[in-house]
């Protein structure tokens, strides 16, 4: 599984961190970074979760 | 084939959202004519919008966009529909709009640059820390009214929460709070006779820009020789593209954190109060389990007010929009109420029903790069000020009408008395 980031359409609201902190931070410099682009199968349920958060739509699934 | 009619040409719709009278009516006359339109011409051409501020010769008009779908899909294309023409309805003067749109008049890439400066302070989960500071200032607030028995609830809650809130994040000390308070005011509420207390509406502007401007300059100073924990440090230690904010920048972007920060949540909760008096079986559904259900009211209290009912964007060229041929530098305005009121997505959204759930409201916009920043802190003033209300003053209601404020920008409440038991009686 892959969490694919378009930084195009990221706002850095930080809903994806509000729902995985493990796996998205907002930096202090207001940049997302991804902790763990490729997590393993066992999170899709939450990786899912923090993709529809995601106002902006700046986050997807790339398999 | 026949070439789409430009904007010297092309026919105005039949529908009225231009005048005066519209944008001095109520919010459910105003849905009248924007459920025809939703129905039967979702994107329509209309007149320049009546104004005594600014006449702009150029303005042949605006595209209309009010159905949800359509909001959200000219939010998203932000490539094609560009903020940094404007974002305002209104036609206004230049230095108007420079003094007092910051960020959100800016397109990619310095709007995504300046905008990652502040964004961390308004995270979910920075948000989450502060939230103590935010329960603690909707106490203070409530405080000051919980032995009167009557207050003005505009006045003396729904104004200050937000404005007490915002300016501990950004750093504006107490002597400040009120004068902000009341030229911030000014920007959504010029058409309005009662918020501009007879002034001329241009000059009186021009002068709230100037006092804005000394104080953001005062605290500018401040900062720079003595940097703080705050957003207004941050902007003047920001280096973007290897340069320091100009003076006027951050001037400007401090203006639009007082404006966004105290007028919005402002509305919200005042029209949350008026919901929850005119809606008692809704009311009494909350209380029933206060912390649980609140939520899900917070959303469905932002869908009702729509505290920003316009913006505006601007054609970067010619394309299409809703089976509608835009040309190259026309203004396409969203109405957001439209969107809020849109049936094929709400189900009865004449209805305020606190466990809507989903709730895809547009109050923060329909979803693109200028999302509004500070809704997680707009959310958390909601719950903390509605249940610091509904458990100290439980039988608290707004008595007689409100008044509301003419303008095409804020969904505006002036004054709406609330009358309670005094707390401890």
């Amino acid at each position: 599984m892959r969490i694919r980031h378009d930084e195009a359409r990221c706002a850095s609201l930080g809903s994806c961190e509000a729902v995985a902190p493990t796996l998205f931070a907002v930096g202090a410099d207001g940049v997302l970074t991804l902790l763990d682009p490729s997590p393993d199968e066992g999170q899709r349920a939450l990786v899912q979760e923090a993709v529809a958060a995601c106002p902006t739509g700046a986050l997807s699934l790339a398999d | 084939m026949t070439a789409a009619p430009s904007r010297l040409d092309r026919p105005y719709d039949p529908a009225d959202l231009s005048s005066q009278s519209f944008w001095s009516g109520t919010a459910a006359d105003r849905e009248h004519v924007f459920a025809e339109l939703r129905r039967h011409r979702p994107v329509s051409w209309h007149p320049p919008v009546e104004s005594t501020l600014f006449d702009d010769p150029d303005d042949r008009g605006f595209w209309a966009v009010v159905r949800h779908a359509d909001l959200v899909e000219v939010t998203k294309r932000h490539e094609d529909f560009l903020s940094g023409e404007g974002i305002v309805f209104d036609s206004m003067p230049k230095e108007l709009l420079d003094a007092g749109q910051g960020f959100i008049a800016l397109d990619p890439p310095r709007h995504t640059k300046i905008r990652r400066l502040l964004a961390s302070a308004f995270t979910p989960r920075q948000v989450a820390r502060i939230n103590d500071r935010i329960v603690a200032n909707a106490r203070r607030v409530v405080d000051g009214i919980a032995e009167k028995g009557e207050a003005d609830f505009v006045a003396e809650v729904a104004a200050l929460v937000p404005l007490h809130n915002v300016c501990d994040m950004v750093g504006v000390p107490e002597e400040h709070r009120l004068t902000i308070l009341h030229e911030a005011e000014l920007v959504g509420g010029w058409r309005d006779a009662e918020v501009m207390h007879g002034q001329e509406p241009l000059p009186r502007l021009l002068q709230a820009t100037v006092t804005m401007l000394g104080i953001a300059m005062e605290l500018t100073a401040q900062r720079r020789a003595d940097p703080q924990d705050d957003l207004l440090t941050a902007l003047v230690q920001a280096e973007v593209d290897g340069e320091r904010l100009t003076d006027a920048e951050i001037a400007s972007f401090f203006n639009l954190l007082m404006i966004a920060g105290t007028d919005t949540t402002r509305q919200s909760t005042s029209h949350g109060m008026k919901a929850l008096t005119d809606f008692p079986d809704q009311r009494d559904w909350l209380t029933g389990d206060l912390p649980a259900r609140m939520p899900s009211a917070v959303e469905e209290v932002v869908r009702w007010a729509t505290p920003i009912m316009t913006f505006r964007r601007t054609a970067a060229h010619d394309c299409e929009l809703g089976g509608q041929q835009v040309t190259a530098g026309d203004k396409v305005v969203m109405f957001y109420a439209s969107a809020n009121w849109d049936t094929e997505v709400f189900s009865h959204p004449e209805r305020l029903d606190l466990s809507r759930s989903p709730n895809p409201h547009v109050s923060f916009g329909g979803g693109g790069i200028h999302h509004c920043l500070g809704n997680q802190l707009a959310r958390r003033q909601l719950a903390a000020t509605f249940t610091e209300l509904l458990t100290r003053l439980p039988d608290i209601g707004v008595v007689g009408e409100p008044t509301y404020s003419s303008g095409t920008f804020f969904h505006g409440v002036n004054a709406m008395t609330v009358r309670f038991t005094p707390e401890g009686r």
